[in-house]
C-alpha cells in the first residue's frame, strides 16, 4: 500500500460512555489520529451490524464499535444484548474472511479520555497497516460482464455446487468442500 | 407407515383435523401432500426421500394454510425443532395444530428418488450426522419405528466448516465473495426456511434500504451475511436452504458455523423446548468478550 | 425540501485555532439541501443565538445544526432559542467539532477536513428528523436517601422541610455516620456529637420522614419521577415497635467482649447493643454473627444456649426468629450520600493493593488510625478521652502523626488527595496536646492543604500555639522496638534522616468509598470511577447530579470531603430535588421507540430484551372483532430510549425516535467515499 494511505474509520459510539469519553479525551487536549468520524447513538445496544455492513459499503477501510463496560451501561443491558450480537458478528466476519483488524470492538467510560485516544489511534494504525479495503471496494466495483454471467449461467446449470469454470483457486477448494469430493485440505 | 396412515385417517375421520400435512410418492419422488380425506390419508408415506421440512407450512404469513383449518403435521427431530422454535417466538397457535412426530434414521439428498434410497456415506445428507432429536419431543404422536444411526457421510458439516476455518482469511474472502457472486436474490432460502416468517423482510425494507436488492455482490454480501445473523441460535440445521438455492451457495455450512459459534460461546443447542430460550436476545453477566478491547 | 440552516462557531480560539471555520461555513453552504450558513465568534452567547433565531425567521428553515461543542455541552441552549423563534427543537443538532475536533488535533488542514466531514454528516441526520413532542409523566413527591451520615441526614431534613416526605435508608443500626464517631471538628474544635445528635433527633422525629435503619436498598426499578426501591429491612431480633430503650437486655447480655465496630476496634460491646448511647432510633440490635443463643442454633443444638436478654426484657421486644423483611417504597427522585470508608492500610488488601505493611498497622497495636484516634480523644470513647496507648494503656509521651498515607501515591495506593487529613492531623496533634501537656506531638507532611475558611489559621495554630513539631519529610518504617515504636522517616528541609522512638503513632489512612458502593452504584444504574467514587454529571456544572435522572449524589461518597462541604452539597441535592418535585409532571425527551404495527409479527423479542418492562402486547381487531394478531405496544412513558429493541428486531419493525434507522442511514451515507 501506498505511505500515501490514510484510513478511513467510522465509530459507532455509545451516548453516554464513549462519546462522553471522546469529550474528555477533547476536554483534557489528548491528541489522537484525525481518521475517525463518531456517529452517536444512544447505547450500544441500538448499534446493528447493518451499520457496520453499511459503512464498508460506502468506504469506510475500518469500524469502530466502543460502549459502556459490562454492569456500567446508562440503559442496565444494552451493552450485554451488543455483547453477544457483536461476538457473533465477529466470528461471522472473521469466517467470511474479514480481517478482525478491521473492525474493532471497545469499552470505553465516560472517565477513560486516554483509553479512547489509545483505541482511536490503534485502531488507525492497525488499519493503515492492512491497507484500504480493497477487497470490499472490490465487491463495489464489481461490474459484472454479460459475458461472466452467461458463464455462471451455465456453471451453475451443468453442477448446482459450481463449477471451476471462473473461479479462483481458493473457491475451487471451497467447491470442494460443498461437493463432498474427498478430503478437503 | 401403516401407524402413520392409521393415525391420520383416525384424526380426519373423527374431525379432530381438517387437514393432515405430510409426504407422499410420487413420479418426482417424495413430496408433500395436503391429505383432507381418508383416501389421501393412504398415500402418506416416510422414508429416506421425506427431506422436506414441513415446518415452513406452518408461516403465520400463509394464508392459504391456515385458511384449511386445524392441522396436523408430520414432523422429523429437525422439523420439531422448527416448530419449538416458532412457539418460541410466538408465531403458533399450539391449538391449531397437532404434530405427528415420526422417528428418523436420516434422509438422503435426493427427494425425487423414484425409490427410497438406501443410506450410505455417499448418499446420506451430511446434516444428519449427529442428530439429537431422532426422537421428536414436542409431539402430541410419535409413529414408527426405532431406526438406526445414520452412517457417517463422507464429509460432515462441522467437517466443512472446520476446513473453510483452516484457510487463510485471503483464501475464505475469495471463497463466500465467489459463492455470493452466484446469488441471484431469488430468495427461495428465506421461502423455504421455516424461521423466516417475518412480514416484511428486512432485505425488503426501502427507507431506509440497508440491503441492496440488485443481484450484485455488494448487496448479494449483504443479504447472505444478514440472513445467516438473523438466523443465529435460531436455525435448526434442517439444510432446506441449501437444498433450495438454484445457485447452489453452501447455505448450510456457513448457518452451521454460527450454530458452532453459539455452542461454543453460549452453550447453546437449539432443541424442540419452546421454553429454552434463545441465545440472541439473552445475556449472562459473564458472557465472553475476548474480542473487546 | 430540506431548507437547514449551518451555524459554525469559533468558540474565541478553542475552535478557529485549529478549524478553519471560514472554509467549513463555505463548503456548507454548497451541500445540498443547506440555505444558510454562517459562523460566528461565541454561538452559545446572546448574539450567537439571535443568529439562529434571525436566521430561522429569514430563511423558514426546516432544521438547524450549530458546528460547536459537544450537544453534552449545549444541545439544550440551542434548542431553547429553535423552540423560541418557532422552530421545533428535535429538528436542532449540534456537530462537535471541538471536543472531537479541534482539541485534539494541530494540522489545520486535517482538522478542517475532518470538521467538514462532522458537520456534512449532521446535515444529512437533520434532514430526517422529526419535529416531536416532550413527552409528560407524572412524578411521585416522595424522595429516598440512602445513608444517614451527615450528608444524608441534611438532605432529608432539607427535602422533608421542604414539604415532601423522604424514605432514609441506613445500613447500620443508627444513623450519624462516622461524624459521629469524631471527637471534635475542625476549625472550630466543636464537639462533633453535640451539633449532629440533635440533627438526628429531629431526622428521627420529622413528620416528614421514614426512617429505617439496619437497612440496605436492595432493588430499584424505573426512572425519574417514578422509581419503586426495594428495601430490604435486615432482621434485628429487636420489635421497634414494643422496645422502648431501656438497655435491660444489654446489661444482661453475657457476650461482653466483641470488637465494637463504633469504638474502630478499640473498644468491647455486647451481641445486643446499641451502636453508641446516643444512637437514634435508641433501639438496639442483636449480632447474630457473635450472639451466643445463634451460635447454638447454627450449631444444631436442641435447646437454646442462651436467652437473657430476652428474659431481661420487660416489652417482651426481643424476637429471635425475626427474619429480613421487604418493604417497597415509591419515591421520584434518589439522593445518595453513602459516605466514605478509611482505607485499611495493614498486610491484608483487597484486590491488588499493595498496602503499607512497613508501616506496622494491624502488628503493632500502638499504630493505629485517624478514627481510632477520634475515638481515644472522645469523652464517650473506650479511654474516657485520657489518650491512652492501646498495648499497655499509659499515656504516650510522644505521638507521631503521619500524613498521606495511602493517599496521592498512585503506585501502592489512591492516586488522589484525601483533601482532609491535613486538617484532622492537626486537630490531632492540637487534641493530643491539650490532653498531654508535656507530650511531644510530631508530623510528618508533603504539604500542608488548608484551604477552607479558617483552615490555615488553624493548622498554624497547631504549631504555634500548640507547639506541634511539622517535619516535611515521609516515613519509610514504623515497627515495635521493646517498648517504643521506632519511626524512620526523613526531613527535606534539613536534608537529614530523622529517627523517633514514639509511643504511639496515628496513620493518616486514605479516603476510600464504602465497601459495596460499586454495587448499589450498579443498583442504581449511575456510573463510578475506577475508585468507586460515583461519578458527577459534570464536575463544574452538574456536581450533585448523575448520569441517571433522577439520582443525584452527596458527601464524601462522591469524593474525599469535610464536614462543611458535605452538608453544602446535601443541601444542593434537596434544591434539586425539590425542584424536580416542583411540578406535577416531568417534562421528558420523546426519545422513545414506535413500533410499526403493520410490519410486527408478535414475535416480542423486543420485550425479552427492554431493560424497563416498557414493552406491552397488543391485539390487532378485524372489523367483527376477531383477533387477526398480536403485536408489540411500546408504552411512551416508560420507554428510556436505548434502541435495543430495534436492534433486535429482525424485521426492523421498530423505530427509536432521535436515532432512526433513516437518521444512522445517512449519517453514514455522509461519510461515503463517493457519490
Amino acid at each position: 500500500m501506498s505511505e500515501d494511505f490514510e484510513p478511513r474509520i467510522t465509530a459507532f459510539v455509545c451516548n453516554w460512555c464513549t462519546y462522553t469519553g471522546a469529550d474528555l479525551a477533547g476536554t483534557s487536549r489528548l491528541h489522537m489520529a484525525s481518521n475517525v468520524r463518531i456517529i452517536r447513538l444512544p447505547c450500544t445496544g441500538r448499534i446493528d451490524p447493518l451499520f457496520i455492513i453499511k459503512a464498508f459499503e460506502r468506504g469506510a477501510d475500518g469500524v469502530i464499535v466502543s460502549g459502556c463496560h459490562p454492569a456500567d451501561c446508562h440503559y442496565t443491558s444494552g451493552n450485554y444484548h451488543a455483547r453477544r450480537r457483536f461476538a457473533v458478528f465477529h466470528d461471522l466476519m472473521e469466517f467470511v474472511g474479514v480481517d478482525p483488524g478491521r473492525i474493532t470492538f471497545s469499552w470505553v467510560s465516560a472517565s477513560e479520555g486516554a483509553k479512547w485516544r489509545d483505541v482511536v489511534d490503534e485502531a488507525v494504525s492497525k488499519v493503515r497497516e492492512l491497507g484500504p479495503f480493497t477487497a470490499y471496494r472490490g465487491l463495489i466495483d464489481h461490474n459484472v460482464s454479460a459475458d461472466h454471467f452467461e458463464g455462471l449461467l451455465t456453471a451453475v446449470r451443468a453442477d448446482p455446487a459450481g463449477s471451476e469454470a471462473g473461479q479462483t483457486e481458493a473457491a475451487q477448494v471451497g467447491a470442494a468442500v460443498v461437493t463432498d469430493d474427498g478430503d478437503p485440505s | 407407515m401403516k401407524e402413520l396412515r392409521d393415525l391420520a385417517r383416525q384424526l380426519l375421520t373423527d374431525g379432530t383435523v381438517d387437514v393432515v400435512v405430510g409426504w407422499e410418492d410420487s413420479p418426482r419422488g417424495a413430496r408433500p401432500i395436503f391429505a383432507a380425506t381418508p383416501d389421501d390419508a393412504d398415500k402418506l408415506i416416510f422414508d429416506t426421500r421425506c427431506l422436506h421440512n414441513l415446518a415452513t407450512y406452518l408461516n403465520p404469513r400463509r394464508k392459504q394454510v391456515t385458511d384449511l383449518g386445524k392441522l396436523a403435521l408430520v414432523v422429523k427431530g429437525c422439523d420439531a425443532k422448527a416448530v419449538a422454535g416458532l412457539l418460541r417466538e410466538a408465531q403458533l397457535d399450539r391449538d391449531r395444530v397437532v404434530f405427528i412426530g415420526v422417528r428418523c434414521g436420516g434422509v438422503c439428498e435426493d427427494s425425487m428418488a423414484p425409490e427410497p434410497v438406501e443410506l450410505t456415506p455417499e448418499t446420506i445428507a451430511p446434516r444428519c450426522f449427529g442428530c439429537d432429536n431422532r426422537e421428536p419431543h414436542l409431539v402430541d404422536h410419535l409413529v414408527g419405528d426405532p431406526l438406526p444411526e445414520p452412517p457417517a457421510p463422507l464429509l460432515t458439516l462441522d467437517e466443512r466448516v472446520a476446513a473453510l476455518d483452516a484457510l487463510t482469511p485471503e483464501e475464505r474472502w475469495e471463497y463466500w465473495t465467489a459463492q455470493f457472486d452466484k446469488c441471484v436474490r431469488c430468495y427461495a432460502c428465506r421461502q423455504v426456511c421455516p424461521m423466516c416468517v417475518c412480514e416484511r423482510c428486512v432485505a425488503d425494507k426501502s427507507r431506509p434500504q440497508w440491503i441492496e436488492t440488485a443481484s450484485h455482490p455488494r448487496g448479494n454480501f449483504s443479504w447472505n451475511v444478514t440472513r445467516a445473523l438473523h438466523l443465529t441460535g435460531r436455525c435448526v440445521g434442517c439444510g432446506e436452504c441449501e437444498r433450495f438455492c438454484p445457485a447452489g451457495i453452501p447455505l448450510a455450512t456457513l448457518n452451521r458455523k454460527l450454530q458452532l459459534v453459539v455452542e461454543e460461546r453460549y452453550l447453546y443447542r437449539v432443541a424442540d423446548d419452546p421454553e429454552v430460550p434463545a441465545p440472541i436476545g439473552d445475556f449472562r453477566l459473564d458472557d465472553q468478550q475476548e474480542f473487546i478491547k | 425540501m430540506s431548507r437547514i440552516g449551518v451555524f459554525v462557531c469559533h468558540c474565541g480560539e478553542n475552535i478557529a485555532r485549529t478549524v478553519d471555520c471560514e472554509t467549513v461555513t463555505a463548503t456548507l453552504r454548497d451541500h445540498p439541501g443547506v440555505v444558510h450558513s454562517e459562523d460566528y465568534k461565541y454561538m452559545c452567547s446572546d448574539p450567537g443565538q439571535a443568529l439562529v433565531k434571525k436566521a430561522i425567521e429569514e430563511h423558514d428553515l426546516t432544521g438547524v445544526v450549530v458546528a460547536a461543542c459537544s450537544p453534552h455541552m449545549h444541545e439544550k441552549t440551542f434548542r431553547r432559542a429553535c423552540a423560541q423563534a418557532g422552530l421545533n427543537p428535535f429538528l436542532c443538532e449540534m456537530a462537535n467539532i471541538r471536543e472531537h475536533c479541534s482539541w485534539i488535533h494541530d494540522d489545520r488542514a486535517e482538522a478542517t477536513l475532518k470538521a467538514i466531514d462532522i458537520a456534512r454528516t449532521i446535515v444529512e441526520k437533520v434532514k430526517h428528523n422529526r419535529p416531536l413532542e416532550s413527552i409528560r409523566i407524572p412524578v411521585t413527591k416522595r424522595a429516598l436517601v440512602i445513608g444517614g451520615g451527615i450528608a444524608g441526614i441534611q438532605a432529608a431534613l432539607d427535602i422533608a422541610d421542604g414539604g415532601h416526605e423522604v424514605v432514609l435508608v441506613e445500613k447500620e443500626a443508627s444513623i450519624g455516620g462516622h461524624m459521629s464517631q469524631l471527637s471534635e471538628t475542625f476549625p472550630t474544635l466543636d464537639c462533633s456529637q453535640c451539633i449532629l445528635t440533635p440533627r438526628m433527633v429531629e431526622a428521627y422525629q420529622h413528620p416528614n420522614i421514614t426512617l429505617h435503619t439496619w437497612s440496605e436498598v436492595e432493588s430499584v426499578d424505573g426512572y425519574i419521577g417514578n422509581f419503586t426501591v426495594k428495601v430490604r429491612k435486615k432482621a434485628r431480633s429487636v420489635d421497634e415497635t414494643l422496645c422502648n430503650g431501656c438497655g435491660d437486655c444489654q446489661a444482661a447480655c453475657p457476650s461482653k467482649k466483641i470488637p465494637s465496630e463504633f469504638e474502630a476496634g478499640l473498644g468491647k460491646r455486647t451481641a445486643i447493643y446499641v451502636p453508641f448511647p446516643q444512637a437514634v432510633p435508641n433501639i438496639p440490635v442483636l449480632d447474630r454473627e457473635n450472639c451466643t443463643l445463634f451460635k447454638g442454633r447454627r450449631k444444631g443444638l436442641a435447646k437454646d444456649a442462651c436467652g437473657k436478654c430476652k428474659e431481661a426484657c420487660l416489652k417482651g421486644a426481643i424476637d429471635y426468629d425475626a427474619e429480613d423483611a421487604f418493604v417497597e417504597e415509591q419515591v421520584g427522585a434518589i439522593v445518595v450520600a453513602t459516605g466514605y470508608d478509611l482505607y485499611s492500610i495493614g498486610r491484608e488488601q483487597p484486590e491488588g493493593l499493595k498496602g503499607y505493611g512497613e508501616y506496622g498497622y494491624g502488628e503493632v497495636p500502638d499504630v493505629i488510625d485517624g478514627l481510632q484516634f477520634e475515638r481515644l480523644a472522645s469523652a464517650s470513647g473506650p479511654t474516657g478521652g485520657a489518650i491512652l496507648r492501646p498495648s499497655d494503656g499509659k499515656e504516650p509521651k510522644t505521638v507521631v502523626f503521619v500524613h498521606c498515607v495511602g493517599s496521592r501515591d498512585p503506585d501502592k495506593g489512591m492516586s488522589y488527595c484525601s483533601k482532609i487529613c491535613c486538617m484532622y492531623n492537626a486537630k490531632h496533634a492540637m487534641l493530643y496536646k491539650h490532653k498531654v501537656h508535656d507530650g511531644r506531638a510530631i508530623a510528618f507532611y508533603m504539604d500542608i492543604r488548608a484551604a477552607g475558611k479558617g483552615y490555615d489559621e488553624f493548622s498554624r495554630r497547631a504549631i504555634e500555639e500548640d507547639e506541634a513539631e511539622y517535619v516535611r519529610g515521609r516515613v519509610s518504617r514504623i515497627f515495635r522496638d521493646g517498648d517504643v515504636v521506632r519511626v524512620w522517616g526523613f526531613d527535606t528541609l534539613s536534608g537529614e534522616q530523622v529517627v523517633i522512638d514514639a509511643d504511639m503513632v496515628v496513620l493518616a489512612t486514605a479516603i476510600r468509598p464504602q465497601a459495596g458502593a460499586k454495587e448499589l452504584a450498579q443498583k442504581l444504574n449511575v456510573s463510578y470511577d475506577e475508585h468507586g467514587f460515583i461519578n458527577e454529571a459534570h464536575p463544574k456544572l452538574r456536581p450533585v447530579e448523575t448520569n441517571t435522572a433522577g439520582v443525584f449524589v452527596a458527601g464524601a461518597c462522591q469524593a474525599p470531603r469535610d464536614i462543611p462541604d458535605s452538608v453544602a452539597m446535601a443541601s444542593a441535592t434537596a434544591a434539586k430535588v425539590l425542584s424536580l418535585f416542583s411540578a406535577d409532571e416531568l417534562e421528558r425527551e420523546p426519545a422513545v421507540a414506535v413500533v410499526n404495527e403493520t410490519t410486527c409479527i408478535g414475535c416480542l423479542s423486543c420485550q425479552r430484551v427492554c431493560p424497563y418492562g416498557a414493552v406491552e402486547v397488543k391485539e390487532i381487531l378485524r372489523r367483527d372483532g376477531s383477533v387477526e394478531r398480536t403485536v408489540a405496544s411500546i408504552n411512551p412513558g416508560v420507554c428510556q430510549g436505548c434502541g435495543t429493541c430495534q436492534a433486535v428486531c429482525l424485521s426492523k419493525s421498530i423505530e427509536l425516535e432521535t436515532f432512526t434507522d433513516e437518521q444512522v442511514y445517512a449519517e453514514i451515507n455522509a461519510l461515503a467515499l463517493w457519490e
